[in-house]
């Protein structure tokens, strides 16, 4: 009886040590390219972000913290880190908001449902290079689409991308274009998922449709809701084919935001261990803002 | 009295979802707006397409532009590149995140929580901060400019291993007990009893990946530099400059545009039920 216990408790650690080595084996194949393109590089942004190095020279010096300081001392800097903040909440707030609104519209028996959901969405698949470019023409300012469409309501004709200050509005609108689809079917999902007899005890207690959207829907959908806003800032920090096709950061830097900064600076500069540096403060905008919307979540979002 | 508040409550309704079609209507419409702008400017005369106001249709289809397009840069190569390198990427993603995936719900092990929480993370953090490392391991490597670059530093996606991981944890229990009791090994359990039953989960993020690295821009924009390896968002945006230099052709970029978004739309529209459900049944349990 003992001796068999042993030999029992004996193949259960072999087994066990088994395991593990199955267990690394599985892990490998996904670890090792993981290490090599993600967290080596997470960790060698930070050394590097303390040199001079310009990608060619066999040598470099240590320049601690002076990256980030000129950085801090540069009043461009400031223009860039704002015309991220805006490129961020204009991109991010109307797609969650109307991602919701169209997602509340459609969640009804609606004839023809799926086909506005299909074609809401289909933006979304579509490669951004393409559609910027086709954007830009529709937003050209002499023979553009959209002009057209203001002249006949009267509006005054834009410059859009030529000038600074409708050149953000045209890719944070393009931006939007591609993401709200995607909104919407999250919320869809999330809507879909709320017992119809919630809504049917609110309707015999007579609540109207304002009170059901405050008490019942939205605190409901609000995993949703952080979800889509972490997802959607972390997707806004690293937005960069429309800026590139459509504006190029210009005009006059208008719409030149970090990540596009960082791009100009490494491939074009070719300046590695500033561009590192603006990628730390990069990851930096985007570990402030995840907090922000968990610390946010704790009070706001509830879970069935 | 009664009758008639419920008949205007009929009336209200029927009020309010005619207002409801008329509005998703119109927002479908200003969504697709650009395709159909695309194809329709692709399909006009360099003078038709600057006419100011602008003209829905063209006098006569120049189908000839598509032609002129296809012909002046060599869209082949970039269409091949792209689909050559998308499809060997997802399918190392289907290998890296099965086994992955397994590893971390179906074994024991005292690192699996942290590994998951450390794949979770790098899913939050903006991939901006590797570019200039990953560029530069990738140069140590000898692989700028490779198909082999392209496709080795994209060869995890952490989505994916999110995915095929919730799915993994509702695989019951007695069916891979009775497996191991057949004398199955973990390696045949995966690919024949786990692969098979979650196989949805793996068609949704096959597609949703394979669209996301056709459409890949800034990164391959980064490690690319010949034109023979160029992929297609990189061979588009060269056009695009390229016949912007003299005179805008409009009418060809326009072309060319199409031609690079059609097999997305098509492909969305055949399997547009993958992506749908996909897409919203994730991310939020978790």
């Amino acid at each position: 009886m003992k001796t068999n216990k042993n030999s029992m408790k004996q193949k259960f650690t072999e087994k066990l040590k088994n395991e593990k080595m199955v267990a690394f084996g599985f892990c490998l194949p996904a670890l090792i390219p993981l290490t090599v393109f993600w967290i080596g590089p997470m960790i060698f942004a930070f050394y590097l972000s303390l040199t001079d190095w310009d990608f060619m020279s066999k040598t470099y010096n240590i320049v601690w913290l002076r990256n980030y300081y000129s950085l801090f001392q540069n009043p461009e800097f400031y223009r860039t880190l704002r015309n991220t903040l805006y490129f961020t909440a204009g991109s991010v707030i109307p797609a969650v908001l109307g991602g919701l609104l169209l997602a509340i519209m459609l969640n009804r028996k609606l004839p023809g449902r799926n086909l506005y959901r299909t074609l809401i969405f289909s933006p979304w698949i579509t490669p951004m290079v393409a559609m910027a470019i086709v954007w830009s023409w529709m937003f050209n300012p002499s023979s553009g689409l959209v002009n057209y469409l203001f002249s006949l309501v009267n509006l005054p004709a834009l410059p859009w991308a030529s000038s600074s200050t409708w050149a953000m509005p045209v890719v944070i609108i393009v931006s939007v274009w591609r993401t709200l689809g995607w909104a919407m079917v999250f919320y869809l999902v999330a809507l879909d998922g709320i017992p119809d007899d919630i809504y049917d005890a609110a309707r015999i207690d007579g609540v109207n449709f304002w009170s059901k959207l405050r008490y019942i829907t939205l605190p409901l959908v609000s995993p949703t809701t952080l979800f889509l806003s972490v997802v959607l800032t972390v997707q806004a920090l690293r937005a960069f084919d429309q800026i590139d096709i459509i504006t190029q950061g210009g005009p006059a830097g208008a719409t030149r935001t970090l990540l596009y900064e960082y791009y100009q600076t490494a491939f074009q500069k070719f300046n590695a261990g500033r561009a590192a540096s603006i990628g730390v403060i990069i990851l930096l905008i985007a570990s402030v803002f995840a907090l922000i919307q968990f610390w946010l979540s704790k009070k706001y979002v509830h879970y069935q | 009295m009664n009758k008639k508040n419920l008949k205007l409550k009929f009336y209200k309704y029927n009020i309010g979802k005619f207002f409801v079609q008329i509005f998703m209507a119109f927002v479908s419409l200003v969504m697709v707006t650009p395709f159909l702008w695309m194809f329709l400017s692709a399909l006009k005369t360099q003078q038709e397409i600057r006419a100011f106001p602008p003209t829905l249709f063209p006098d006569t289809a120049m189908w000839f532009n598509f032609i002129e397009t296809w012909t002046s840069a060599p869209f082949d190569r970039y269409i091949f590149n792209s689909f050559f390198t998308a499809t060997s990427i997802v399918i190392l993603h289907i290998v890296t995140t099965a086994m992955f995936a397994y590893a971390i719900t179906q074994l024991t092990f005292k690192t699996r929580g942290f590994l998951f929480g450390l794949i979770m993370a790098t899913y939050m953090l903006p991939v901006a901060v590797t570019y200039v490392p990953s560029y530069i391991i990738l140069a140590r490597l000898g692989w700028l400019d490779s198909y082999q670059g392209i496709i080795f530093s994209n060869s995890v996606s952490v989505f994916a291993i999110f995915l095929a991981r919730q799915s993994f944890l509702q695989v019951p229990r007695e069916m891979v007990d009775a497996a191991k009791v057949d004398g199955a090994g973990h390696w045949h359990i995966l690919w024949h009893v786990f692969l098979p039953l979650t196989k949805p989960i793996f068609i949704t993020f096959g597609l949703i990946n394979f669209v996301l690295m056709y459409n890949n821009y800034l990164w391959p924009l980064m490690i690319i530099r010949s034109r023979e390896m160029y992929l297609i968002t990189i061979g588009l945006r060269q056009f695009f400059i390229e016949q912007g230099s003299y005179g805008v052709k409009w009418p060809l970029i326009m072309a060319a545009s199409t031609i690079v978004v059609t097999p997305l739309l098509l492909l969305f529209f055949v399997a547009q039920k993958w992506f749908i459900k996909g897409i919203g049944g994730t991310g939020i349990k978790g």
